[in-house]
């Protein structure tokens, strides 16, 4: 396993791990935890992509990986609204902040994701420098957005003590950047480790909260 | 243009829901009330026998009885913003809790479970 591939799944690991410290058999039944499932995955993805690295050649698998981030976020908002006809009202006005706060994530990973590539992105910025900046900008917005959100909604992050885990997790891969360098190769993974490590945490968080109930 | 698609698709389904047979849920305005809000389903003769009335009728204890939680939870501006959080917090703290010591349990968060009308269920 190629060192970027096992800090994803390390990462994918470490955020299905906190949604699991407080609570780990209570669920909400087969669809809602796996629609949650999709958007713990989503927010794992993000934060990888978040580690600070100069990519180089390695910048396809980022941005290839990031078009899997997009879909996944994108399959946990439609899975809901597809599934309950009751959760359209919370995107509605007088929903509460936590969904706002999903809806905003979604709707500027998109751009992040769509305008980072070639030729589009030539087109938006003038400067490789500008649109770093920009790009950077964008993916904290999505990290402080997308973590707020689960934090919010107060489902299976019930305890300060898995807020501050989850804390914990988003400073490590969105600083440090000299930290990161010593690890030695840029951190980049590919999109089927990101589908098995995805895979195998997901089917662990809705089978230890819904087998045998 | 397939985020676009997929845009538009997002923005329909919040707009009207979605394709049957998934039930819409819609807020409704009772009368008397400032807010809509989401219709409910709820018995007493269901699965909440056997538990102490004075566990969610605060007014028992309060000593305030005579009128229906909605009196005033829906009606009096001061309570009724916090309508949604109180009864998300009350009814979903004990499914949780009963769920986590392995009892049968209510919903714990699928909304259309509780959000029916009792005709529609």
């Amino acid at each position: 396993m190629s060192r970027g591939n096992a800090v994803l799944a390390a990462i994918v690991g470490l955020v299905f791990l906190v949604s699991f410290a407080s609570g780990a058999r209570v669920g909400g039944g087969w669809f809602w935890d796996l629609g949650n499932a999709l958007g713990f995955l989503g927010l794992a993805g993000i934060l990888f992509q978040m580690i600070p690295a100069a990519r180089g050649a390695a910048t396809k698998r980022h941005e290839r990986l990031g078009y899997w981030v997009l879909a996944i976020a994108g399959a946990h908002a439609f899975w809901f609204l597809l599934g309950d006809g009751a959760v359209r009202v919370y995107l509605q006005p007088g929903a509460p902040l936590a969904m706002w706060l999903g809806l905003a994530a979604l709707l500027v990973l998109a751009p992040l994701t769509l305008l980072a590539r070639m030729p589009e992105r030539a087109r938006v910025h003038r400067s490789f420098r500008g649109f770093r900046a920009v790009h950077r900008f964008l993916g904290f917005a999505v990290v402080g957005t997308a973590s707020l959100h689960v934090a919010l909604t107060g489902f299976y992050l019930t305890r300060w003590l898995q807020d501050a885990l989850l804390l914990a997790v988003i400073s490590a891969c969105c600083l440090g950047r000299s930290y990161w360098a010593r690890l030695g190769a840029p951190a980049v993974a590919s999109a089927p480790a990101f589908a098995a490590a995805g895979l195998a945490a997901a089917a662990a968080f809705v089978l230890a909260r819904n087998l045998g109930r | 243009m397939l985020f676009a698609a997929l845009l538009v698709l997002g923005l329909a389904l919040v707009v009207f829901g979605p394709p049957p047979p998934i039930l819409r849920i819609q807020r409704v305005t009772i009368a008397g009330a400032g807010r809509p809000i989401l219709p409910m389903r709820f018995a007493h003769d269901d699965d909440h026998r056997g538990i102490p009335c004075a566990t969610c009728h605060h007014e028992f204890v309060d000593r305030r009885t005579g009128s229906t939680c909605m009196h005033c939870h829906v009606t009096d501006p001061k309570v009724s913003p916090l309508l949604e959080r109180q009864f998300h917090d009350l009814c979903r703290s004990c499914h949780i809790k009963e769920q986590a010591e392995g009892k049968p349990a209510g919903p714990t968060r699928s909304c259309v479970a509780c959000h029916q009308t009792d005709e529609e269920f």
